[in-house]
């Protein structure tokens, strides 16, 4: 079954999110071990997670989460205290349950029997309970409502499974189990909406229940039951005491049976008020939408990101075509093609600038699930480290955060391991005993500056020069910038390290931070004073879909530069070329800066023009200049993979259409110069040329743009 | 484990043992409508075996109920032979179904 598969999957997922936030409570928790709040918040996190868990079929999962939230139900209560071990035991239970849920998934680690055996040990040494199953039967009093601490009150729950509910997997008698421990609660099942046999889905729930529940949980824990299923019902929770059942003084199940008999036989009764009542919702302007549909049930939704990636894509290959739409009405004279024209300009650029902000999601999540990689990385190397978070509600593209997670992992442990003192060394110099390590993002134009920052003991730039000197990356004579100098450390297998550990000291770690940043096409900047610490800004681009760009030509091929590396653009006549005697260097306000011919280097066999334009642009490796016949102008364009054939083709980081349906490469001026330099020296035959690479990506266009009609 | 549709000369009984639940919903249906077809006019009766079911899910008592109702209306003797397991009908009574093995009209 498909869809159960699916329903397992947003569980996954919300499951994930739950993970995330029940470690950061678990975090607090170590510094403020007093708070109920957080205790509660621990206490549902774990309970959302079992009952969920069960209900999907993740019986394992559940049993085990079942023994930690028996634990932190005592805490609530008082009977247990929160200590060290418990919350470290609790993290290391977080990790198995992880394991639990993502078990069978490519390349993720299985959970250990054996850990998940002694965690158990260990929590139930410390309750003093023998363990127990999930599924056991509550004999007395619920443990939950006292959770929420309020008063005792009576719910009358109305509860209606959706058409799909149980193809999706879920059980509603495992909810209706699941409601039971919040409190008493009496049920009611109606039958009234089932079909005759023959016209019956046997894979549909027809049946609603009427429940009565007896809690002191707030209604918002009531709907926590139900959170998986929310948008495949219909629920209604109202306090008992409301008129539809007057008779407040009967006994929970007496007025439950009397809701559903009053259900039940006024159905005939009150048939033509129901089907004028359904004629106006069909009537109404919502077009009859189903109640569970109904706007309130829920402020956002979750999407795949790939069904995301797709609309994107799609509106990508809009603005394309309205681009060509542009061009062809400039092209006519007819006033009224060209009104339509505007028309769908502005709306087109309404719509990208809209399919852009859906991506765009706050770092919030990546930056708290650091706290638990600080906590452990403390107390393995013995030293006292806080995390603070800034910014943590600064937006970016989903796909930039995605691949964001793992620089910064290694940003923090190089801080943890290199920059952070030993608590003595610390106490020696003065400073305060516990170290800070923190993290910020925000908004910079067109960019966002996300920065990791420390107040450790700060790069010792002689020790990396002596390195690089030592590796031969740097002459020993020539004078460097303490910038130039913290570059180094970006390089494979740099390290000042004199011990390899654990954490770091392979010289693994930043050279993953650079080629990463480098993918995002973002940039690495250090500052770093000695005894104060080291802060390593990563600046990168709001989104990876879009790109400014300068588009320009050589001879009928066009390519785009991306407007962030260049400098400047100046005209390159015979004259010069024979001033500088052949040389491929342009004198630049008395600057030299050495250019590369495009057309040679991309063996474009078209007559020169007289007057060609050099691009100056800034790489890492100084300033290059790249020669073009003509500049067209500037473009914002929406960048498509080249695909996995080309992927080792790696001057080109995309390509994009063009308003006349022309595809023009995106060049990665980076890349472009390293292999410049590089080609100088080696035979460059072989190497796909950009005319055949932009055939090839017209080709993929044009088949998948075929693709639909085929499958109609 | 399973369904199994027994056919005698006075009545078809449908066997129910281990879960029945959505995995089997198709196949109880079907064998629900085939006894029902045999006992129209012929004055064959259904039964219904409970007594092997270790869990009955909602899409289950929906189908037992509908065939019941079914049978009233088409004049097929309808009835449950061997009573369920007592944890499946304690199950049941939880989730709203009291007095499932009784009649199905109490439900």
């Amino acid at each position: 079954m498909a869809n159960a598969d699916q329903f397992k999957h947003s569980f996954r997922e919300e499951a994930r999110e739950i993970l995330v936030d029940l470690e950061s409570a678990l975090l607090e928790l170590n510094d403020n071990r007093g708070d109920p709040e957080l205790v509660s918040r621990v206490f549902r996190g774990l309970h959302t997670i079992k009952g969920s868990g069960a209900m999907f079929g993740f019986e394992d999962l559940a049993t085990f989460t079942h023994n930690l939230e028996t634990a932190f139900d005592e805490v609530r209560d008082g009977r247990l205290q929160i200590n060290s071990e418990l919350i470290d035991l609790t993290l290391s239970a977080m990790d198995q349950i992880r394991a639990m849920l993502e078990e069978g998934a490519e390349g993720a680690p299985a959970p250990d029997p054996a850990v998940c055996a002694e965690i158990l040990a260990k929590v139930r040494h410390l309750t003093g309970k023998p363990e127990s199953r999930h599924k056991e039967k509550k004999t007395a009093a619920p443990t939950l409502p006292d959770a929420v601490g309020g008063p005792m009150s009576d719910w009358h729950i109305r509860f209606a499974p959706g058409p799909d509910l149980m193809l999706c997997g879920a059980n509603p008698l495992l909810l209706l189990n699941e409601l039971r421990e919040l409190g008493g609660l009496s049920v009611k099942a109606s039958m009234a909406a089932i079909p005759p046999l023959a016209e019956l889905d046997p894979e549909r729930c027809y049946v609603s229940w009427e429940m009565v529940l007896a809690t002191s949980a707030t209604p918002d824990a009531i709907r926590d039951v139900f959170i998986f299923v929310e948008d495949n019902c219909e629920l209604t929770i109202e306090p008992a005491s409301n008129p539809v059942s007057s008779a407040a003084s009967m006994p929970a199940s007496d007025r439950a049976a009397n809701i559903a008999r009053s259900n039940a036989t006024s159905a005939p009764a009150c048939a033509a008020d129901a089907i004028a009542k359904a004629l106006e919702d069909i009537r109404s302007p919502s077009g009859g939408r189903r109640v569970y549909d109904k706007a309130d049930s829920a402020s956002s939704l979750r999407v795949p990101a790939a069904r995301l990636d797709q609309f994107v894509d799609l509106v990508g290959e809009m603005v394309t075509v309205q681009a060509r739409l542009s061009e062809l009405a400039a092209r006519s004279d007819d006033p009224d093609i060209a009104a339509v024209s505007e028309e769908i300009e502005r709306l087109t650029a309404a719509l990208r600038e809209n399919s852009m902000t859906i991506r765009m999601t706050p770092i919030r999540a990546t930056f708290e699930k650091f706290r638990r990689l600080v906590h452990d990385l403390a107390r393995d190397l013995g030293k006292n480290v806080e995390l603070t978070i800034e910014g943590a509600d600064t937006e970016l593209d989903k796909t930039v955060i995605d691949r964001l997670s793992d620089p910064l992992m290694h940003l923090i442990r190089n801080s943890m391991d290199h920059g952070i003192e030993p608590p003595e060394r610390r106490a020696a110099e003065g400073k305060r005993p516990t170290a800070n390590i923190h993290l910020s993002a925000r908004h910079s134009g067109a960019s966002v500056l996300i920065a990791v920052s420390d107040d450790g003991a700060g790069i010792n730039s002689e020790a990396v020069l002596a390195r690089a000197i030592e590796r031969g990356l740097a002459a020993a004579d020539t004078p460097l910038t303490e910038t130039e100098i913290f570059a180094f450390i970006f390089q494979a297998g740099f390290s000042t390290a004199k011990q390899v550990t654990d954490v770091s000291g392979r010289g693994v770690g930043m050279d993953v931070v650079r080629q990463r940043v480098d993918s995002l096409r973002g940039s690495i900047d250090v500052t770093s004073k000695a005894g104060e610490g080291t802060r390593v800004t990563l600046r990168l681009p709001l989104t990876l879909a879009i790109i400014d760009g300068l588009l320009v030509s050589i001879g009928d091929a066009s390519f785009v530069l991306p407007l962030a590396n260049i400098l400047e653009c100046i005209e390159l006549t015979q004259a010069d070329v024979e001033r500088a005697n052949g040389k491929h260097i342009a004198d630049l306000r008395g600057e030299l800066v050495p250019y590369i011919r495009l057309r040679e280097h991309f063996e474009i066999r078209t007559p020169r023009p007289p007057i060609e334009q050099i691009i100056v642009v800034q790489t890492e490796a100084g300033r290059y200049g790249f020669v073009v016949d003509l500049v067209l102008g500037n473009c914002q364009t929406v960048i498509k993979n080249l695909g996995r054939f080309y992927r080792h083709v790696q001057v080109v980081s995309g390509a994009t259409i063009l308003g006349d349906g022309t595809v023009a490469l995106i060049l990665d001026p980076e890349r472009l110069a390293q292999d410049a330099v590089r080609a100088i020296t080696q035979a460059t035959r072989g190497r796909p040329t950009p005319a055949a690479i932009a055939a090839a990506v017209k080709q993929g266009l044009r088949e998948r743009s075929a693709a639909p009609q085929k499958a109609l | 484990m399973g369904i199994a549709l027994e056919q005698s000369e006075n009545s078809s009984t449908i066997r129910l043992e281990g879960a029945i639940d959505i995995g089997s919903a198709a196949e109880l249906k079907g064998h629900l409508v085939e006894a029902l077809g045999a006992g129209l006019g012929t004055g064959k009766a259904v039964r219904v075996s409970l007594a092997g079911v270790e869990y009955l899910d909602v899409t289950a008592v929906q189908l037992l109920w509908a065939a019941e109702r079914a049978a009233k209306a088409s004049g097929v003797e309808f009835a449950f032979s061997g009573e369920a397991p007592a944890p499946v009908q304690a199950s049941l009574a939880e989730t709203g179904f009291e007095k499932f093995n009784a009649t199905m009209d109490a439900i």
